[in-house]
């Protein structure tokens, strides 16, 4: 009967898909597991796959995100070592590592469970900060000198802190990072800080102003001195070169001093005919050639001249 | 269970042989539902495998799980959009990735309480003489001094499989670290260098900060970019521009006075050019004028030296000429007949001042 084969099969598989669904559960790559055989945790999975279980009323499967979870603590105020209180949030990642530790210590349904083990991790952080801020000087949260900033030293250790209460505890439950979120200072404080920072800036703005004007002369007089020191320089070369002119000059003496009563005579003639060349009155007397010429005219012309 | 129950029925509903019409009624009701009873047993065996049938969007990626663990490793597990199948529960499952290809993430910690309505009208709340830390966000620099700071970071999915299957919010993860970046880059930028002098290193060191944290943290993502924003605190807005004008000012004034200064410096090199060239011509002209006074000389010289008396009236005459042409008054002075010098009396004046002189006194 082949209708009735045809009809076996598919109930076959139907059975074995309704069986599957009863008996098996996957545990996903994002998730961890804990089998309850009647409320007792028998087995806890990690690996993704597919696992076999009674069902219902015997053995129950709770399953968590086995995924990094992000929390951050409240804004809280802590002393540093020199005394000033500082504000401060950090965010975590933590994850479930072990569900079989971890429903033992937080049972019940995730939704509450979840919550519960976030609040515990919280307060130990709280300790830890206090711990580990207490130990560091304002000056090792901000400073420009990247030697002296500890900034991430101070997380490493709020984390090796938590990280050490962790498995001293052993919740199941693991840390994958944390670091500050938000840093501030009380309310009031900022305010001083604000005063502070004004001061600074009107400091600011009375060096800028007489800088501007002291920069300025420096960079003048600088320039003057350099261009007297330029034009000096040049006057020396000026001097050099005449005296050079000077000394090939020189070379001609032995040219004119072959005869000294004649050089002294054509230099005289030539200041003589510099000095008169202009607005010059000259008074002679008759010995002065060519006027010696006069001396043999008859006298009588001498009235004729004032 | 039930499903077990109609096979039994099945099976029963042909055993006995029933002739009469109320048994062979019962019988036709029995086989026409069995009948319907096969065809939801065929259905729902169609529905189960058709429901493997699944779509992916175009912006996102489809990943199947097969007993819980991805199929394929890296990007070979990612199927893009379209019709796919797989095996339905309980073997497969269908993980769907939503992706876009930039993803954004602001962050929330630096910046002074404002809502995104305000922001957008560009309203500005007055604001306190103090910051409120449960609302105000800010940085402290390294300096002490506060500023408020923003960063927008735009990230690509590397390894999205890492990225959804190991973090609850990944995103959120990264917003962690974008604010831990800014507050650690302030902590060791001087308040000028971050506000002013040094932005684009400060966004760079967040940046690279964003970076490192997501890379410790095996997030599976590549920083594409990152655009920050930082200003002085809105109590002390006019007090950091007024120090922003002095120091133009400033830069106004050092670069008025180098102009001037070069002027000055070009200017004299000008000058010693002339000075230096004069010399030269000077020296030229002088040597030049000698060499032919010098050869003038020894022109001359046979001559002199031939009869110097002669040559001492014919030099003198035509320059003696020349002389009292140029000259503008001559006296002559007669000697007295009888032998006595002429007394002469002059009163010289001094020559007028020239014009030129005078006018540049006043």
């Amino acid at each position: 009967m082949k209708r009735n084969i045809l009809t076996v099969i598919v109930g076959a598989a139907l059975v074995v898909i309704f069986t599957l669904l009863l008996f098996t559960f996957q545990v996903r790559r994002s998730e961890v597991a804990v089998v309850t055989t009647f409320g007792k945790p028998a087995r806890s999975l990690a690996e993704p796959n597919l696992y076999f279980k009674w069902p219902w009323p015997i053995q129950k499967v709770y399953k968590y995100d086995a995924r990094v979870q992000n929390f951050e603590d409240k804004f809280s105020e802590n002393f540093t070592r020199d005394n000033i209180i500082l504000l401060s949030s950090v965010y975590v990642g933590w994850k479930i590592s072990d569900a079989g530790t971890f429903i033992k210590t937080f049972p019940g349904d995730p939704l509450v469970s979840i919550p519960n083990a976030q609040g515990k991790l919280e307060s130990m952080l709280r300790s830890a900060k206090i711990a580990v801020i207490g130990g560091h000087t304002l000056s090792e949260f901000v400073n420009a000198d990247t030697k002296e900033l500890k900034f991430d030293g101070i997380e490493n250790e709020i984390e090796k802190t938590v990280q050490g209460e962790l498995s001293t505890n052993d919740w199941g439950v693991s840390l994958e990072f944390l670091g500050f979120k938000k840093i501030g200072l009380p309310e009031n404080v900022t305010q001083t800080v604000f005063e502070r920072m004004k001061s600074e800036r009107q400091q600011y703005i009375s060096q800028y102003q007489s800088e501007g004007d002291s920069e300025a002369q420096k960079i003048r007089s600088a320039a003057e001195r350099q261009a007297a020191e330029t034009v000096s320089k040049a006057q020396a070369e000026a001097t050099r070169i005449r005296a050079e002119g000077e000394a090939e000059a020189a070379k001609t003496l032995p040219i004119f001093q072959q005869n000294p009563e004649l050089a002294n005579y054509l230099l005289r003639i030539a200041a003589l005919q510099q000095s008169l060349n202009q607005k010059a009155t000259l008074i002679f007397d008759e010995r002065t050639p060519p006027f010696d010429l006069f001396s043999h005219l008859p006298t009588n012309s001498s009235s004729s001249n004032p | 269970m039930s499903d077990e129950h109609e096979h039994h029925d099945h099976g029963h509903s042909h055993a006995p042989e029933t002739r009469d019409a109320g048994s062979q009624a019962l019988a036709e009701a029995l086989r026409s539902s069995f009948a319907i009873i096969k065809i939801v047993m065929l259905l729902m065996v169609v529905a189960f495998f058709c429901s493997g049938f699944f779509q992916v969007g175009p912006q996102e990626k489809g990943v199947i799980l097969r007993f819980g663990k991805p199929v394929g490793e890296g990007q070979k597990a990612l199927m893009g959009s379209g019709l796919h199948w797989s095996f339905p529960y309980p073997i497969d499952e269908v993980v769907r990735i939503p992706i876009t290809e930039i993803q954004k993430v602001a962050s929330t910690t630096g910046w002074y309480f404002t809502t995104p309505e305000q922001e957008l009208s560009g309203e500005e709340i007055p604001a306190g003489p103090s910051l409120n830390p449960a609302i105000d966000g800010y940085a402290i620099t390294a300096d002490r001094n506060i500023i408020h700071t923003r960063a927008t970071l735009y990230y690509r999915i590397e390894d999205p499989i890492r990225y959804v299957f190991n973090f609850v919010s990944a995103s959120n993860t990264i917003q962690n670290a974008l604010d831990n970046a800014l507050l650690y880059t302030a902590a060791h930028f001087k308040v000028d260098n971050a506000l002013y002098t040094d932005v684009a290193g400060f966004q760079d060191a967040v940046e690279q900060r964003v970076s490192e944290l997501t890379d410790q943290e095996q997030l599976g993502i590549v920083i594409d970019n990152c655009e920050i924003q930082n200003i002085p605190p809105r109590q002390l807005t006019d007090v950091f521009a007024q120090v922003t004008t002095a120091r133009e000012n400033r830069n106004k004034a050092l670069n008025d006075a180098h102009s001037k200064a070069n002027g000055i410096i070009l200017q004299a090199g000008a000058q010693a050019a002339t000075i230096v060239n004069q010399a030269e011509s000077d020296r030229t002209r002088y040597v030049a004028s000698i060499n032919a006074d010098a050869k003038r000389f020894s022109d001359l010289l046979p001559k002199f030296e031939s009869n110097p008396n002669l040559f001492v009236q014919e030099t003198l005459l035509p320059v003696m000429s020349q002389i009292l042409t140029n000259v503008q008054d001559k006296m002559f002075l007669p000697v007295h007949a009888d032998g006595k010098p002429v007394e002469l009396r002059l009163m010289l004046n001094r020559e007028p001042p020239e014009p030129k002189p005078a006018v540049q006194n006043p």
